[in-house]
């Protein structure tokens, strides 16, 4: 309107509108240029891969045959001569244990932000909580294994074994590195994210539906469990997918708490208890150090490399759309709040 | 609660504006009525058809007031949804526009007959008790009028209790005329036409008294047309 | 004169043998409520409000109006550092008493709020929703009891095809009744409405509305607004409250052609106070 008149911009106001101009175009760049880079590493990533799959190595063929071949035997044959194992029982290690600490830390996470948010008056002490869980997202990973290590493996399982197993002792059963305790440590490393996500999606619900409920006579823990809870769903669903990303990519603490580079037996069976918590496993991500480190490949080790990662990074996008779908079929049910 | 309604400022001033406006045409009307009584009644006495016909004229301006009133009235209502003092206020607005516009159609009668009598001389043995009854249902109307516009109940009430007052007046003109029938029946005519006139100041009387219940009503929220005299004068002690 | 009609309204509903139930009346004595930090939100109220009819509170934004109705049902208990006074009887139960069941009386006292709060589930578990809590299990009883709430509220004919939708897809107005309907469902003796309609278009207000006219003769309603229109347009008794007081209470009649007190008065009809 003031251009309309014919007038110039007052100097600062003319200023200010240049800078923020300036910063749009800055940030586009910025977002173009990161965008770019992964897309190209990805690229990259699944030029090298291919490339060391198709190559005339262990089988001979046409170039489908010997990508089947290779691809065979890195998933199902540890080869004597690479130096390395199966990628099969990694793949499955990863798997097992990502679901195993998503069991663990979508409840812990949503009790402690239920608590947080909905029990929890606002004190000092409640305050320090908030600050304390917002620390422990920024505490590096290996710590993390340290803790696993000291508290889950020596203290408790340590004192599990001296309950339960004491007559295998002094061979550790609980008392070592295994399945159930890399799950918690990374569940442990996780939960703050959960936390934060679930205790904003119920702030975010409005005082008028918890009163709604009230209004009805329904109790504060009936209002949470099947009023509070399934609205704040997809806001719970995502801190999991949050965490699930976050765990999928962790190798540091999981070397000091179960993980292997080479595991006899799979963590899990077709008989009961399907599961074994105490197992050491193996995992893709340190299949990936492990090949980078040791591995006796030559000149396609990079090729090697990159088709595990892109295995590892395959497998963390489907856990995630799995999540997201679940999320959006929630969603969809009952029209998002924040729609409104 | 205050005798008279001290009217505070509505919020709105518009509505404020509306109200004035249609309290000023309903007191326009009652002006034009009053005058319009004075010229009927004086030409009736003077047997002068002058102020006669400008009485009749009168007539048109305190339709068209009523008409416009009342447009007034259903235009608050419909916009305002009036409560309370505002409510009463627009519902005595439109009875006691009626009740003018009756009063004004009695006068147009009175003025008529006058018409009809100035050029004979028919023999006129009321005239006094004409004057007076003439003079007290006019004083009635200024009077109730004047309590409507200052909403004092207690001249309403004296207005409803003073329509006792002119049926002395009004029975004995009566019978007098009666009387001048018997004497004078080559003179029916006209005299028969008197009666109608008296019968017409009766019904402004009648009418006066109406407004002024209506200014009880609009003070007081009270409906006092079938109350009995024991209980107006309760009212105003 | 108002008091005695108030008793015979309240004697007639009681001795009302051929209704199928009897709502309760509620009495309100010296009740005194304070907020911590904002002093006295409510002045010794004393209040008769009668049975199976529709009682108005209104007053200026801030009077207190909403904070009485929230005595009703002890919501305010959910408001921390609240503290009242006095004593409100539905019935014959002091429900300020320290020994009542919130619970059990927010069952006997529903209320509805001035948003529509629908819980983010689907309609009829929406309506289902306080039922289940109260036990009540059987599909079969739960599909009678959702099925005469919706028709309850008119919303049947406009929902009973998709009953398992999303109950935040209905329109505001929707919302709304469906609401109502849900606490319609507990069969509650008295109903609370705490601006109702504040927040619907005028055809959704006026379907309130109608619905308020059916439901009085087998609730004790008591409905907080601030548009003096509907509370004259609903109301069989109208309270004006000022600053937290109980300013008059009377038949709405009455109240809206003739109030007693200069303040009602200067109110409904909007003038400076």
């Amino acid at each position: 309107m003031i251009m309309a008149t014919g007038q110039s911009l007052p100097g600062q106001r003319r200023w200010q509108r240049v800078l923020g101009t300036l910063m749009i175009w800055l940030t586009a760049a910025m977002v173009t240029l990161s965008v770019l880079t992964a897309g190209a590493f990805l690229g990259l990533l699944l030029w090298f891969a291919g490339s060391w799959l198709t190559a005339e190595g262990m089988a001979s063929g046409g170039v489908l045959v010997r990508f089947w071949g290779n691809l065979q035997q890195l998933l199902f044959q540890p080869s004597a001569s690479l130096g390395i194992e199966a990628m099969l029982p990694a793949i499955i290690g990863t798997v097992i244990m990502i679901i195993l600490m998503t069991v663990i830390v979508a409840p812990l996470g949503v009790l402690v932000a239920v608590y947080l948010s909905e029990y929890a008056k606002n004190t000092w002490y409640t305050e320090l909580l908030r600050i304390a869980i917002q620390n422990l997202a920024g505490v590096p990973s290996v710590i993390f294994g340290v803790f696993g290590l000291g508290f889950f493996v020596y203290a408790v399982g340590g004192e599990i074994d001296g309950w339960f197993y004491a007559e295998t002792l002094p061979r550790p059963t609980f008392g070592t590195p295994g399945l159930l305790w890399a799950s918690l440590t990374l569940a442990l490393l996780t939960l703050p994210v959960v936390i934060v996500a679930s205790e904003e999606g119920l702030a975010r619900l409005p005082t008028s539906m918890r009163e709604g409920s009230y209004a009805l006579g329904a109790t504060r823990f009936e209002t949470i469990i099947r009023v509070l809870l399934p609205a704040a769903g997809s806001s719970v669903l995502t801190g999991v997918i949050l965490a699930i990303a976050r765990a999928a990519g962790e190798v540091a603490p999981l070397m000091l708490v179960g993980v292997v580079k080479y595991a006899p037996t799979l963590p899990v069976s077709l008989q009961a208890p399907f599961i074994a918590f105490e197992q050491k496993f193996m995992h893709l991500g340190f299949f990936i150090y492990d090949v980078a480190a040791h591995a006796n490949v030559g000149e396609g080790r990079l090729g090697l490399i990159c088709a595990a990662a892109v295995l590892l990074v395959g497998l963390v996008m489907l856990l995630n759309l799995t999540a997201v779908l679940l999320r959006k079929r929630l969603r969809d049910r009952y029209q998002a709040l924040s729609e409104e | 609660m205050s005798e008279k309604l001290s009217y505070k400022q509505h919020i709105s001033a518009q509505f404020n504006a509306e109200l004035d406006a249609i309290k000023n045409d309903l007191l326009e009307m009652g002006g034009k009525v009053e005058n319009q009584i004075e010229l009927a009644t004086e030409a009736l006495l003077q047997t002068d058809s002058e102020p006669a016909e400008a009485a009749i004229l009168i007539d048109r301006s305190i339709n068209r007031l009523e008409v416009e009133i009342d447009e007034q009235c259903a235009r608050i209502l419909a916009r305002r949804q009036p409560a309370a003092s505002d409510l009463r206020l627009i519902i005595a607005i439109a009875k006691v526009t009626t009740d003018l516009e009756r009063i004004g159609d009695e006068a147009s009668k009175v003025a008529r007959v006058a018409i009809k009598l100035a050029p004979v001389q028919s023999p006129q043995p009321t005239e006094l008790r004409f004057r007076r009854i003439a003079n007290h249902v006019n004083r009635m109307l200024r009077q109730s009028l004047d309590a409507f516009a200052r909403q004092s109940v207690e001249q309403a009430v004296k207005v409803v209790l003073s329509d006792a007052d002119i049926d002395d007046d009004y029975h004995s003109a009566m019978t007098e005329l009666q009387q001048a029938m018997r004497t004078h029946p080559d003179h029916i005519e006209y005299l028969m036409e008197q009666v109608w006139a008296l019968r017409s100041l009766e019904r402004i009387g009648d009418h006066a008294s109406s407004i002024a219940e209506q200014v009880v009503y609009l003070a007081r929220g009270v409906d006092i047309r079938h109350a009995d005299n024991e209980g107006l004068r309760n009212l105003i002690n | 004169m108002p008091y005695m009609q108030r008793d015979a309204l309240i004697q007639a509903s009681q001795f009302q043998s051929t209704a199928a139930r009897t709502p309760p009346g509620l009495v309100v004595q010296q009740l005194s409520l304070s907020y911590p930090g904002n002093g006295s939100a409510l002045v010794d109220i004393n209040l008769d409000i009668p049975a199976g009819a529709v009682t108005a509170v209104i007053g200026p934004s801030g009077c207190g109006k909403s904070t009485l109705l929230r005595c009703f049902n002890r919501m305010n208990d959910t408001i921390e550092g609240c503290r009242y006074s006095g004593a409100i009887y539905v019935g014959d139960n002091n429900v300020l008493a320290a020994a009542t069941d919130v619970t059990a009386l927010r069952r006997r006292v529903g209320m509805v709020f001035q948003r529509p709060n629908p819980f983010a589930k689907s309609i009829y578990d929406n309506v289902a929703y306080g039922p289940r809590i109260g036990g009540i299990r059987r599909k079969r009883d739960l599909d009678e009891i959702v099925e005469r709430a919706l028709r309850d509220v008119a919303l049947w004919d406009e929902v009973s095809d998709r009953l398992h939708t999303g109950a935040l897809r209905l329109s505001l107005g929707q919302q709304q009744r469906l609401v109502l309907a849900r606490t319609i469902a507990i069969e509650p003796e008295v109903l609370l409405l705490d601006e109702p309609a504040s927040s619907l278009d005028p055809i959704s207000t006026l379907k309130i509305e109608e619905l308020i006219y059916e439901l009085k003769h087998t609730y004790t309603i008591i409905i907080v607004t601030h548009n003096m229109q509907q509370a004259a347009r609903v109301s069989d008794w109208t309270a004006f409250m000022n600053g937290g007081k109980l300013v008059e209470f009377d038949e709405t009649d009455r109240i809206f052609t003739n109030p007693v007190e200069r303040a009602t008065e200067d109110y409904i009809t909007g003038r400076y106070g």
